[in-house]
């Protein structure tokens, strides 16, 4: 399972995001083979500081706050 | 307007309990969607099935749980209740309101839904029974205002729930209201936001008569004990035997490792405390005679649930005693608790409880995933631990011995 700092999990899930409508937090840590636990503490983290919004749609997805 | 004849529901008027029929015809008087409500439960009466489906994704702001959708399926037909949302409202720790917080959630239900409600459900929550969309994000403004949240729903974590704990009964061996209270505060994220495989359910009882019926209803019960000893007054033990307790029948009989003796000449009882399991029927029964140890604490059960992927399972005992700090702020039961979520958040498939999760991979998986020490309390008996899987080399020494028996049977034959 790959290990990244803080600040290169922050710049992947921009990333990732950026390239999707939304996402949910499993797929974003499936895609960069991390763990599910540091994912969601990273995008709790970026929600709180509105770079990211939640949608809950059955369950929670994130998406970049103002993408269309 | 001519009234519907409802001579099914009528009959549920009948009797000398109170009847939900009444109270929703008293409630019809208001409220016009009860009254549908009553037409279209009578119809499912007749014809033996419900006219209720699931729609579309309902809820408030910043919310993925506390409201459940719910149509109906004949809207044409019954358009004032074509939508009859559900809302999960955070009761409070052991169900403690004072009459004052209890008008404010009524008025607010007024006003915004059908006036019926459910208090409480199984879930704990108070429930909120039948609103439309447009109201939905008014009444929770109006709800938060009067200082209430909403409850879990969907997979997330549930509304924790505590009995009444020791602001009630003697029995409590922990602050059952303050843990419900601080399980809830800390996890507020975990409740809101749904990411899990599927529901997760604390429920919490101050001692082992488990009055939340956690071992069959949570994912994670916390239920307390003692480790020390029961304490006895053997004073009040020959005052129940004078006033006509038959000791054996009610208490020794019932006692299911029979560690409890009888001296009738002393009329004095003995507790083999080592081989007690807790059950606290003794206690029960002889509430003035006996009563739990002075070191208290709880046992943790995990697993419990309704038939879903798998059949129903009672909680199992993964730690048999834990001591419920309230100084550090549980944080013996919180970095446990965590270890489990990230478990079962890695692994599980969606919709598989926990206790099917571990009934899927095996105990030892998860006893090595969450550092726990295995433990007597684990095992109900060699080899019939639904959550133990023995391994075919297991039985290799077994199937060699068999194999070797039958060459001897057959040689024994054929000379």
């Amino acid at each position: 399972m790959a290990d990244f700092t803080p600040e290169e999990l922050r710049a992947k899930i921009l990333e990732y995001l950026g390239k999707k409508d939304k996402a949910k937090n499993r797929d974003i840590a499936t895609a960069f083979d991390t763990s599910k636990k540091e994912v969601d503490k990273m995008v709790n983290e970026m929600a709180k500081e509105g770079i990211l919004e939640f949608l809950y749609l059955g369950t929670s997805y994130v998406k970049l706050k103002d993408k269309e | 307007m001519t009234e519907k004849k409802r001579p099914l529901l009528d009959e549920l008027k009948k009797g000398k309990w109170p009847s939900f029929v009444t109270e929703m015809e008293k409630s019809a008087a208001t409220k016009p969607a009860v009254n549908t409500l009553l037409n279209l439960v009578e119809r499912s009466f007749e014809e033996k099935r419900v006219h209720w489906k699931h729609g579309g994704i309902v809820g408030v702001r910043g919310y993925g749980g506390g409201v459940i959708g719910r149509y109906c399926d004949l809207p044409e037909e019954y358009p004032e209740v074509a939508e009859f949302h559900t809302i999960r409202v955070n009761q409070p720790s052991g169900w403690f309101y004072d009459s004052k917080a209890i008008r404010s959630l009524c008025d607010v239900w007024e006003k915004h839904g059908s006036g019926l409600t459910n208090m409480h459900g199984a879930t704990g929550d108070a429930i909120l029974l039948g609103t439309t969309t447009p109201h939905l994000q008014d009444c929770f403004n109006d709800l938060s205002d009067a200082g209430f949240d909403l409850g879990g729903s969907g997979s997330n974590l549930r509304t924790p729930s505590a009995c009444c704990g020791p602001a009630r009964c003697e029995y409590a061996c922990f602050d059952t209201l303050d843990l419900c209270h601080h399980v809830t505060n800390k996890y507020q994220n975990e409740l809101h936001r749904p990411m899990w495989p599927y529901k997760f359910k604390i429920k919490i009882s101050g001692c082992p008569n488990d009055c939340t019926s956690s071992i069959a209803r949570a994912d994670l019960s916390i239920i307390g004990t003692w480790r020390d000893r029961i304490r006895v007054n053997q004073k009040a033990v020959a005052e129940y035997v004078d006033g006509g307790l038959p000791i054996k029948s009610a208490v020794l009989d019932y006692c299911p490792t029979k560690c409890i003796s009888f001296d009738k000449e002393k009329k004095e009882i003995n507790i083999d405390n080592e081989n007690c399991t807790r059950c606290m029927h003794c206690i029960s029964v002889m509430p003035k005679a006996l009563r739990v140890g002075k070191e208290k604490g709880a046992t943790l059960l995990l697993g419990g649930k309704a038939t879903i992927v798998q059949s129903a399972f009672l909680g199992w005992v993964i730690k048999p005693f834990i001591k419920l700090d309230k100084e550090d702020g549980y944080q013996e039961l919180h970095d446990l608790l965590e270890k489990i979520w990230e478990w079962w958040d890695e692994n599980a498939k969606v919709r598989e409880r926990i206790g099917e999760l571990i009934y899927r991979k095996g105990m030892g998986e998860f006893l090595k995933a969450t550092d726990l020490e295995p433990v007597p309390q684990m095992v109900h008996h060699p080899r019939a631990n639904p959550y133990f899987f023995w391994y075919p080399e297991d039985f290799a020494a077994e199937k060699e011995a068999k194999e070797a028996k039958k060459e001897v049977a057959g040689s024994e034959v054929s000379e």
